[in-house]
């Protein structure tokens, strides 16, 4: 497979906050990647570095082989940032055009406007005057407009409408069936889950995970065992078994966590804990993966 | 080269679409000269050459004023914006975008020196000799280099309504002082000293040399290259500065 984009044990520190921390990872061609994190994380940083827009304060990005600032890298890439912007004074053709005659291979008008979902209406308008929408929208539009081999897209739902964000996915998958490279971030799992084949987990500037969907889920949300027992009870025992990953008191239960329930279950027996109403819970993906977020604001 | 086309036509577009630049570049500058030729009475002594002299003092006037404010104002609200930033991620090369901006200014300007110099000749029947017009013309034309240069300082800050205020309060201080609203003969000995080293001065007094049949002289040229180059030295150096945080 032919690689797109690589990082190799890239930092970027800000005067006293270092918000990428020896970060590596490569990217082949027709892959969806979600860089998924909470906010602070370093996704936007990364996206940048990624971009040329940032340069790294160690390491290395290389896109198509080559530095991110080279002419060649740019034709082939198509972006969206977190901060919408559009040029004033200029109605949404006349800015499609505009953007269009930078690159050898633009899509046609039509085919943007069909993609991104603008109105004819919305050509003659004015970029000034669009709604959030509208220009989330045009945004879109500018993004595509080179036909790009590689798309960008930092926290690009944000402040989209249910029908957008619809849309906006669909597109997506048509650009992905058709080969291309696609990179997002996102501090929603659901949406990595959804849309992305591959997540890039961002905790506090550095990698926490990075696999499938289906991988990523079974590592933050693992099932538990959950049981009440007497206060006096030692858990002490419970402690000394790696399979186990986690034990807590909430609400006078105590949970037991671990990705092989039925050995717990074993154990629990076998220590005599005098464990009552047992069970067995599946593991909650949202409340682990906010579990993770949380921890990073108590580290901000 | 299309690329460069594309984007001249469209930073000419924007800046005909902008109410301020129509209000201020082309109405005011008629305006002025029509109450300050036909409506309040100055007395000059040769009717005809005041209004040539005047005629050339609100076209400098004019063109000044969009090199100093458009092209800033517009630098900063791009980057304000984060259009800039997008503009970087194209493969639009940054010297391409500039020289298109330029480009798209100077025929801006060749548009509000022909309006403004047709305006005036219908108003007041001013006769100057085909090789005074397009002389006086091109020396307005070239003349608005070193302030083209202001505008790029202009576009580093970072607030666009610190930009517009300073813009305008420069832009109005150069004007008066330079002698393009009432010749500076008429003004205080100090004010008359002060204008000798103004840019404005030197860029209304070439076209005045011009209107009455002169050519501009060695003082005037020298002059706005001097703060050409100071200028551009000047933005360069913020602009490293800046970078460097
Ligand atoms: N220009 C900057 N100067 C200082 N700190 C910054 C700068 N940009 C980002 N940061 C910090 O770096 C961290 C990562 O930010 P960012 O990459 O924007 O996160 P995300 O996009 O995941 O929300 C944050 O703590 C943020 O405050
Ligand atoms: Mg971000």
């Amino acid at each position: 497979m032919t690689e797109v984009l690589t990082l190799k044990n890239v930092t970027k520190s800000f005067r006293q906050k270092t918000a990428v921390n020896n970060i590596s990872f490569s990217i082949s061609k027709g892959e969806v990647v979600a860089i998924l994190g909470p906010n602070g994380a370093g996704k936007t940083t990364t996206i940048s570095m990624i971009l040329g827009l940032l340069r790294p304060t160690e390491g290395e990005v290389k896109l198509f082989n080559r530095q991110p600032q080279e002419k060649q890298v740019r034709e082939k890439i198509g972006t969206m940032l977190q901060e919408v912007s559009v040029m004033p004074g200029l109605k949404v053709r006349e800015i499609l055009e505009l953007i269009r005659s930078y690159y050898p291979h633009p899509l046609p008008v039509k085919d943007l406007v069909n993609l991104t979902g603008l109105t004819e209406e919305d050509l003659k308008t004015r970029a000034e005057k669009l709604s959030g929408g509208q220009k989330r929208r045009l945004s879109f539009a500018l993004a595509l407009a080179g036909n790009p081999e590689l798309i960008i897209f930092d926290e690009p739902t944000v402040g989209m409408d249910i029908t957008s964000r619809k849309r906006f996915w669909q597109t997506v998958r048509t650009f992905a069936a058709q080969g291309k490279t696609i990179i997002f971030s996102t501090h929603y799992l659901q949406e990595a889950d959804d849309a992305a084949d591959r997540i890039l987990l961002f905790k506090d500037g550095a990698i926490a995970a990075d696999g499938a969907p289906a991988q990523i889920k079974a590592r933050i949300a693992k099932p538990s065992v959950s049981f009440t027992a007497a206060p006096d009870i030692s858990l002490e025992p419970l402690y000394h078994h790696s399979e186990i990953d986690d034990i807590y008191r909430k609400n006078n239960r105590v949970y037991v966590q671990s990705s092989n329930t039925d050995r717990v279950l074993e154990l629990l027996f076998q220590e005599k804990l005098g464990a009552r109403d047992i069970q067995i819970e599946r593991g909650k993906l949202e409340e682990a993966f906010e579990e993770l977020t949380s921890t990073t604001k108590e580290a901000i | 080269m299309r690329v460069f086309q594309v984007q001249c036509k469209m930073e000419i577009i924007r800046v005909l679409r902008n109410r301020y630049f129509v209000f201020w570049s082309l109405m005011m500058p008629i305006l002025f000269y029509y109450i300050f030729t036909n409506v309040v009475n100055t007395h000059p002594q040769d009717e005809g050459a005041w209004q040539a002299h005047y005629l050339m003092s609100m076209t400098v006037f004019s063109v000044m004023g969009s090199s100093i404010m458009t092209l800033g104002i517009r630098m900063v609200q791009e980057r304000a914006q984060g259009w800039s930033t997008f503009m970087r991620i194209t493969p639009l090369s940054d010297s391409v975008y500039f020289a298109a901006q330029m480009a798209g200014q100077s025929v801006i300007h060749i548009l509000s020196i022909t309006v403004i110099f047709i305006a005036g000749a219908l108003i007041n029947n001013i006769s100057l000799s085909a090789v005074e017009w397009v002389m006086s013309g091109l020396w307005i034309l070239l003349g608005s280099l070193p302030f083209l240069a202001i505008g790029t300082l202009i576009g580093l800050m970072r607030k666009v309504e610190t930009a517009a205020g300073v813009s305008n309060v420069l832009y109005m201080v150069l004007a008066v002082s330079g002698g393009l609203w009432m010749p500076i003969e008429v003004m205080p000995k100090v004010m008359q000293t002060i204008a000798q080293w103004l840019p404005s001065y030197h860029f209304g007094s070439g076209a005045w040399e011009i209107a009455s049949g002169h050519a501009p002289e060695w003082k005037n040229i020298l002059l706005l290259v001097a703060y050409l180059v100071l200028f551009m030295l000047l933005s360069k150096y913020i602009r490293r500065k800046q970078e460097a945080v």
